[in-house]
């Protein structure tokens, strides 16, 4: 008896009920899957009028002069990378999710709202590009911001991008590191580079420099290497430069903004400008 | 086609409807520039960082033909919007039969283009038009994006112009017929300027201004 093997080769797709373009690979998110089954079209509502509600110049500006000329699209890779599919152009990224809800004044149920957060969270990735490429010079990324601010105050966020938010709420950088973690690792990398450079100093706090370096959190954490490469590059160089270590802000990699959370943003940028004042610092230098 | 020929309706659209058009064109242009600037100052963040010297670069740049990236890469495109752009604004007004109509009403006159320009380039400009008709509807990309409206701006462009030209050879309908036709859609267009997505003719230099502004900021340039 022969047995008939029966390989699919097709992967489970996702059709939006909205928009009979957008066909996705099927994924399972916790944070936008289980979030959508709490929400009401109350809240998504109040949601709305809170951050579409209030008619200001810049959104007003960009909805009544776009003219649909899809001249953005050339600018956007996603668009490039995905044989240049429709639905990833940026304005059909803002057709499906700014201006469906402007059209139904924010009145939409749970579905639309998944595929708003899909589409703005995890199809664009800020970048502006579409907006120098955009003959009227449209803040194209603008209004995904918005609408990632309408997703972040509904909870609907994939949930990798919320962890790293409470991370930050916690410890105001992106991978749980302590205070005595931090010192301890600069300490550690002083001494590795001495062996490579005589003399090599990594000052911790120093006042009246002309530059402090804020590192990504990753760089301590993961790529330790980094923290002496660049202790070497600015010694060499004869850069008057610091490192903070008096507190927590010294991570510059504020994730909060790419979810808009507007509370936890502002807290990591004033704590960065708040030590850099303190320590009277001229310039202030992130890795990107 | 009696009523389209009628003197009464030519009379209406020569008479009152003219005054109709330019008063809802100018005031409602006014009006439409006046609040958003008002609503941008309520905005701490628009206008203390606009950068005039950036912002004239930008309309330099986007203004003149293949002078911004864009442009560069999609040839055709640029090529037809700039003869339907610049068509649309500067027939119109240095038509010598428009002119004519000026110097009949109000006694005064300008400079008028030859009529071998004029015809070439209102012929350029309904070729546009039948350009962003056929990529609305056979590029992909921009048909996801487009809806009934886009088709509407263009059919009232496309036919003020058609029916302009038709007249002026007096082909296909009585000559009055088709000058009623030519003079409902002239107005149609300006009334339409102020009330819908056609502001983008003012609007192109406030938006233009704001995104030159901010990358003036990140040292880069937006053409």
């Amino acid at each position: 008896m022969a047995i008939k093997l029966e390989i699919s080769e097709e992967k489970e797709v996702y059709r939006s009920s909205y928009f009979p373009e957008y066909v996705r690979p099927k994924i399972y998110d916790p944070g936008l899957d289980e979030t959508i089954k709490r929400l009401t079209p109350e809240k998504i509502e109040k949601a709305y009028q809170a951050v579409f509600g209030k008619e200001t110049a810049r959104i007003k500006a960009i909805v009544e002069t776009c003219i649909h000329c899809g001249l953005c699209a050339e600018a956007c890779q996603w668009y490039l990378s995905n044989d240049r599919d429709p639905t990833y152009a940026p304005v059909a990224k803002v057709k499906m999710t700014a201006w469906e809800l402007m059209k139904r004044k924010g009145k939409v149920d749970a579905g639309l709202v998944y595929d708003i957060a899909r589409i703005v969270f995890t199809e664009c990735n800020i970048c502006h590009r579409c907006s120098l490429y955009c003959p009227f010079g449209l803040d194209i990324t603008f209004i995904i911001g918005l609408v990632r601010r309408f997703c972040f105050l509904l909870g609907v966020v994939p949930q990798r991008m919320f962890d790293q938010n409470q991370t930050f709420m916690a410890t105001a950088n992106q991978v749980w590191m302590s205070q005595s973690d931090y010192i301890d690792t600069l300490f550690w990398r002083e001494e590795e580079g001495m062996y490579e450079l005589k003399n090599l100093r990594i000052p911790m706090d120093k006042e009246g420099v002309e530059v402090v370096w804020f590192p990504l959190a990753a760089e301590p954490k993961t790529g330790p290497y980094h923290i002496d490469r660049i202790a070497k590059i600015f010694q060499v160089a004869g850069v008057d430069w610091t490192m903070v270590t008096m507190n927590d802000y010294w991570d510059s990699s504020n994730m909060p903004m790419f979810i808009r959370d507007f509370f936890t943003m502002q807290r990591i940028v004033k704590g960065l400008y708040e030590n850099a004042a303190r320590l009277r610092a001229k310039k202030l230098v992130l890795t990107e | 086609m009696g009523f389209l020929e009628s003197v009464a309706l030519y009379n209406f659209l020569r008479g009152p409807m003219v005054w109709i058009t330019f008063i809802i064109f100018i005031v409602g242009s006014i009006y439409r520039i006046y609040t958003l600037i008002n609503l941008a100052k309520k905005e701490k963040v628009v206008l203390p960082f606009i950068n005039i010297k950036a912002a004239i670069k930008s309309w330099l740049h986007w203004l003149i033909p293949f002078a911004s990236r864009n442009w560069r890469l999609k040839p055709y495109f640029t090529t037809f919007t700039f003869l339907f752009h610049t068509g649309i604004v500067f027939v119109p007004i240095f038509l010598y039969a428009h002119n004519a109509l000026w110097y009949e009403s109000w006694g005064i006159s300008w400079w008028t283009l030859s009529e071998t320009v004029a015809d070439v380039w209102s012929i350029f400009v309904i070729i546009g038009c039948l350009f962003f008709i056929g990529r609305r509807i056979f590029d992909p990309t921009v048909r996801f994006v487009t809806s009934y409206s886009d088709f509407v701006f263009v059919f009232i462009c496309l036919f003020t112009f058609l029916t302009g030209f038709l007249a002026h050879y007096q082909w296909i309908l009585p000559y009055r017929a088709m000058l009623n036709l030519h003079i409902m859609f002239g107005e149609i267009m300006l009334i339409a300027i102020p009330l819908t997505r056609l502001t983008h003719m003012y609007y192109f230099f406030f938006t233009r201004a704001w995104m030159a502004s901010q990358t003036a900021i990140w040292k880069i340039k937006d053409w």
